[in-house]
C-alpha cells in the first residue's frame, strides 16, 4: 500500500516537472536569429554579391580577432581620424537633443544632411556630379552609443555595436546608389537576402 | 554450422558497427563535372571521420607552415564554426557574374560550396565537425605547440 502511494507521488512529481518544462518551453520560444545582410549589385557588369552574416556569429568572432587596429572587439583610431573633433561630446549633444536636422549643406555638386529622427542618426549625401551617387545611412542611436561606449577616447567598441544591432529591430542601415552600382546593408531575421 | 553462423554474424555485426561509427560524423562529398567536350567527372563520397584520422598520418613538418599560419586564427575559426553549427541553415555568400555562380551555404550540419562556371560545376560539402577536427589538428602540428 505504502509502495503504491509512493509510486503515485513520484508519478505526480514527474508529471508536474514535465508539465513545467513544457510550459517553460512554450512560454519562452527561442529568439529568432538575426542577420546582417550586404548586397551589392552592379547592373553594368551584371554582377551581384550577397553576404549574410548571423549576428550571433559576428558577436562571437569579433572578440577573438587581434590584428591591426582591431583588438578584443575594439577598433583603435588614431587622433588624426577625428581631426581634433570631440566625437563623444558631439554625440552626447545629439543624443540629448530632440529630433532635428543638425547639418544641412547644399553646394553646387553636393548635398549633405545630418539629422536625428525617431531614435536614429541619419546621414544623407547626394553627389550631383556625373555618377550621381546617393548615400543614405540610418544608424539607431543605441548602436552609435554602443560604438562609443568604451573607456578610451580613441577606441570604438564594435562588439558592443553588434550587440546593440542584434537588439534593434529590422532596419536598412546603409544604401549607396550610383549610376551603375547599388549597395544595401540591412539587418533582419531572414537567413537569405531575398 | 551453428558456430560458423555465429562467427559470421559477429563479423557482420562488427563491420556494420564500424561502418556506422565511421559514417557517424557525416560524409564529405566532392563532385566535379567538366563541361568541355572531353568531359571528366570526379565524384568522391567519403566518411568525414576519415579526414581527421588521415591528418594523423601527415608528417607534422609538412603541415608546419599551414599550421603556423592558421594558429593565430584558431580562436576565430573555432568561434565561427561553433556558431555556424548551432545556427540555422543560411546562405553565407552568393556571387553572381556573367557565366559564374558561387554559393556558400550552411546546410544541416555541413558547409556546402557550389561553383558553376562556363567550364565546370563543382560541389563540395563537408560536415562542420570534421572541419573543426581538421583545423584543430593542423593547429596542433604548429612547431610552437610541439615544443
Amino acid at each position: 500500500m505504502r509502495k503504491g502511494i509512493r509510486a503515485i507521488g513520484v508519478s505526480c512529481l514527474l508529471a508536474l516537472t514535465m508539465g513545467n518544462l513544457a510550459v517553460t518551453a512554450m512560454a519562452a520560444p527561442a529568439p529568432a536569429e538575426r542577420y546582417l545582410h550586404v548586397k551589392v549589385d552592379d547592373a553594368s557588369k551584371g554582377e551581384s554579391v550577397n553576404v549574410n552574416v548571423p549576428l550571433a556569429m559576428a558577436q562571437a568572432i569579433l572578440p577573438t580577432i587581434n590584428k591591426g587596429t582591431l583588438h578584443n572587439g575594439h577598433v583603435t583610431i588614431g587622433d588624426t581620424d577625428f581631426n581634433g573633433v570631440d566625437v563623444r561630446a558631439l554625440l552626447d549633444a545629439i543624443r540629448t537633443a530632440p529630433d532635428n536636422e543638425f547639418v544641412t549643406v547644399k553646394e553646387k555638386d553636393q548635398d549633405v544632411r545630418v539629422a536625428k529622427s525617431n531614435g536614429n542618426l541619419i546621414v544623407h549625401v547626394l553627389d550631383k556630379s556625373k555618377d550621381g551617387e546617393k548615400v543614405d545611412v540610418t544608424i539607431p542611436m543605441k548602436v552609435v552609443d554602443a560604438l562609443f561606449s568604451t573607456v578610451k577616447d580613441n577606441q570604438l567598441d564594435v562588439a558592443a555595436a553588434i550587440r546593440a544591432l542584434s537588439d534593434a529591430g529590422d532596419a536598412v542601415l546603409v544604401t549607396v546608389q550610383d549610376a551603375t552600382e547599388h549597395v544595401r546593408i540591412w539587418i533582419d531575421s531572414h537567413s537569405s537576402s531575398e | 554450422m551453428v558456430l560458423l553462423g555465429k562467427v559470421a554474424l559477429g563479423i557482420a555485426g562488427t563491420a556494420l558497427a564500424g561502418i556506422g561509427l565511421i559514417c557517424s560524423e557525416g560524409m564529405i562529398e566532392v563532385n566535379v563535372v567538366e563541361k568541355q567536350p572531353e568531359a571528366h567527372h570526379v565524384y568522391v563520397l567519403a566518411p568525414a571521420m576519415l579526414l581527421p584520422i588521415t591528418m594523423h598520418f601527415i608528417p607534422s613538418r609538412n603541415l608546419g607552415r599551414a599550421a603556423a599560419e592558421v594558429k593565430p586564427w584558431i580562436p576565430t575559426i573555432r568561434a565561427a564554426l561553433e556558431q555556424l553549427r548551432a545556427g540555422e541553415d543560411v546562405t553565407l555568400v552568393e556571387v553572381r557574374e556573367p557565366g559564374q555562380h558561387v554559393l556558400v551555404t550552411k546546410t544541416g550540419g555541413s558547409v556546402v560550396v557550389d561553383v558553376t562556371d562556363e567550364d565546370e560545376i563543382v560541389h563540395v560539402s563537408a560536415p562542420i565537425r570534421a572541419i573543426e577536427s581538421t583545423v584543430e589538428q593542423v593547429a596542433a602540428a604548429s612547431p610552437e605547440t610541439q615544443d
